[in-house]
């Protein structure tokens, strides 16, 4: 990250920073709503919201590629999977008291902590720097394939390895069982 | 299979582009009449003219929706101290188009040539009650009656022209037999039978004087 | 001021665009595809070959009542055809039609990854239709156009990706000023593949399983009435604008001509979008639907082999240059 933080302050802030704050909020509200909604597919459509949400943030940011790549991954196909796999086994229209179980508490305290870890993460690796959104673009295809293949190639290459482990998976979980005995017992699920 | 992959997906596409090039089929019917054939099955032309009242064509139609009223009247006799004539005088003559199934059983049935089949099928009424037509209404279709199609080359001619002919040649014989009596009559025609057509219709009188066939 | 000014315009103009074009294709098809089945098709709405009957159908939808089904979830009912046309209308804001600055609407940076994102976004609107009518029908239409998306948005992107690759950037009309003739045959096998998934996506006969009308009456929108089902054939119409220009941005070379760039750009961007909208309604007489699992296996074991296989060709050669 370049800095520019000696002319920065909170007070005064630009009209970037407030739309950044506002489509925070709102994408907070719509995170909110994905978890707290009593209908099944009201859930996946707020989630779309906050996805779209962090893609806007992306842009504001002036991390084009990223944002982009946000929305076609995210809202384009996890959701619309996520939608799909709802449609097929129970979409009710209206509340569906039964999907709740009683862990809201744990799960409360979880997305708690995890909220928390992050955020004091974030702002204490950060602290003060500022992002120079004035001058050319830093989040542009171009630099973040550059950063991407120079220096995190190998991070890179892991996830890679990762995602092919995890495509041979599904392939071997869905593979219609054979006459064979020797594959595992718990099968496809 | 085919030969090279595709190339039945190729055919279908040249199909529908080689249609696209070649004239529409398209009857664009309130702009452009169509042509009918002259047998068509339009609707029911009445010749009341020739109409005796004999009740046929009502009796034998399947929908019986027929409907026809009549009088009669008599007529004083032809000669003094005749028997005075009576005569069916025809008052009411309907067709309800909307029981009719077009099966033409009157037309055949009719032994006066009173009925006919014409091609005129823009009656569309937006009242069913409306669909029956009196007999003005039917008597103005027959002008719209075609004149029946030329015989087949080999066909018989019609019996109406037979006769005509043959008491013309009668005749012709006689006088020529008159003018020299030495030759016996000629060979005559073969026997007419009935023909399948009819009689003109838009003509009154059967056309007797014409020319038969080509 | 003079940038609002600006901006305005170019959105006015995109907004005009967006509402004509798809309209021209409509009436395009009913003429072409009367014709191809040996009709005349629509001959009276405007006087001459019934040019305005579009109009007239838009009228008509405008007049219809709009129902919503009591069992259905309101909101969501009513969102979906937004959802569904906004879309296009982004993604025709970033399609370059000539080579000057002026001739597109927003210069974007990563132009291909902007166009399949948004697009893909259009898709939810369907399923949100299907799923909130309280329909069976509709549900079924909803589902056949994900396990579709899913299946076809894949080659899609590869086909795009290897564009991406041959002309080392992301952005449209770089894309473009990148293009030579001889891209042509290098990147068919990837330019059939992007124009196959396209039609797939815009659920365009052949592919149009999910809105199979012989068995599902008409998927997701057969609950629609009135100007929100109007608003649903639009989207469609302009997918198929969107998914024309795009191939002839991607593939054929936009604004390039046999007779030069000079300000006859914007005419060949046009004329190649114009021949491809025709090979779309061609396609869409000429074949019959599609099985659900001839879709599925068309997608899986032919086009994304193909693409990957377009994908490696492209590495092959740009690595030999």
């Amino acid at each position: 990250m370049i800095l520019a933080a000696q002319t920065q302050g909170f007070l005064s802030p630009t009209g970037v920073e407030i739309a950044f704050l506002l489509v925070g909020l709102a994408t907070l509200g719509a995170a909110v709503m994905t978890v707290t909604t009593k209908q099944l597919v009201h859930a996946a459509l707020w989630l779309v919201v906050a996805l779209g949400g962090l893609a806007v943030e992306y842009l504001l940011l002036t991390a084009e590629f990223i944002a982009w790549v946000q929305v076609l991954i995210y809202v384009g196909s996890v959701v619309v999977l996520l939608l799909f796999g709802l449609m097929l086994t129970r979409a009710p229209i209206g509340r569906s008291p039964d999907a709740d179980s009683g862990n809201r508490p744990v799960a409360l305290a979880v997305a708690g902590t995890a909220a928390a870890a992050l955020v004091w993460v974030v702002v204490d690796a950060f602290r003060t720097q500022w992002i120079d959104l004035d001058g050319p673009a830093q989040g542009s295809t171009e630099v973040t394939g550059s950063i991407l293949f120079r220096h995190w190639v190998l991070p890179f290459e892991a996830l890679s390895v990762l995602l092919l482990a995890a495509l041979v998976g599904a392939i071997v979980l869905s593979r219609k069982r054979a006459g064979n005995s020797e594959t595992d017992p718990e099968g496809e699920s | 299979m085919s030969p090279i992959p595709g190339s039945g997906l190729a055919k279908g596409l040249a199909v529908t582009l080689r249609t696209m090039t070649k004239k529409t089929v398209t009857a664009q019917y309130p702009d452009a009449q169509p042509e009918l054939p002259p047998r068509t099955r339009g609707v029911i032309g009445l010749f009341e003219e020739n109409c005796t009242v004999c009740m046929l064509c009502a009796r034998e139609c399947p929908d019986w929706c027929i409907y026809i009223d009549s009088h009669k009247e008599t007529t004083p006799p032809a000669a003094p101290g005749g028997r005075e004539r009576s005569r069916n005088v025809l008052d009411r003559f309907a067709i309800d188009f909307s029981l009719c199934m077009y099966c033409g059983i009157c037309i055949e049935v009719c032994p006066f040539d009173a009925l006919f089949w014409s091609p005129e099928f823009e009656y569309a009424e937006t009242d069913i009650r409306e669909l029956t037509h009196e007999r003005d209404k039917l008597r103005e279709w027959m002008w719209t009656v075609p004149a029946p199609p030329a015989l087949d080359p080999a066909a018989e001619e019609p019996k109406e022209i037979a006769a005509a002919r043959k008491s013309a040649e009668k005749l012709a014989a006689a006088r020529a037999a008159s003018a020299a009596p030495a030759e016996p009559a000629p060979g005559g025609t073969a026997p007419a039978e009935p023909a399948p057509g009819k009689a003109t219709p838009g003509e009154a009188a059967p056309p007797a004087g014409e020319g038969g066939q080509a | 001021m003079n940038d609002a000014l600006d901006v305005a315009v170019r959105l006015l103009i995109v907004f005009a665009v967006f509402l004509v074009l798809p309209l021209v294709i409509g009436q395009t098809e009913h003429k072409v595809m009367a014709h191809m089945q040996g009709r005349l098709g629509p001959m009276y709405a405007g006087g001459f070959h019934g040019w305005a009957q579009l109009v007239a159908d838009g009228v008509k939808f405008a007049q219809k009542e709009d129902v919503v089904p009591a069992g259905a979830d309101r909101r969501i009912f009513q969102l979906a055809p937004a959802v569904a046309l906004l879309p296009y209308l982004l993604v025709l804001l970033v399609i370059p039609i000539g080579p000057s600055e002026g001739a597109v609407g927003q210069v974007i940076d990563a132009g291909i990854f902007f166009v399949l994102a948004v697009m893909g976004v259009g898709v939810l609107g369907s399923l949100m239709a299907g799923w909130a009518s309280a329909n069976k029908f509709s549900l079924l239409g909803g589902l056949r156009t994900a396990a579709q998306l899913l299946a076809y948005e894949l080659p899609m992107l590869l086909a795009a990706a290897s564009v991406a690759m041959a002309a080392g950037t992301v952005s449209l009309p770089g894309i473009l000023n990148a293009f030579e003739w001889w891209w042509l045959p290098w990147q068919i096998v990837g330019a059939l593949v992007f124009f196959t998934a396209g039609l797939a996506e815009l659920q365009r006969p052949p592919f149009d399983m999910p809105v199979a009308d012989s068995e599902i009456i008409f998927g997701a929108y057969t609950e629609y009435t009135g100007l929100r089902f109007a608003l649903f054939l639009l989207a469609e119409y302009a997918g198929i604008v969107v998914i024309c220009g795009l191939t002839t941005v991607l593939f054929l070379g936009g604004w390039h001509g046999p007779m030069g760039a000079d300000g006859l750009g914007w005419f060949w961007t046009l004329l190649k979008t114009a021949v491809l909208a025709f090979v779309v309604i061609w396609l869409r007489v000429s074949y019959p639907r599609m099985r659900e699992d001839q879709l599925q296996r068309l997608a899986w074991t032919t086009l994304i082999p193909l693409a990957l296989a377009q994908i490696a060709l492209t590495g092959v050669v740009k690595v030999v240059i």
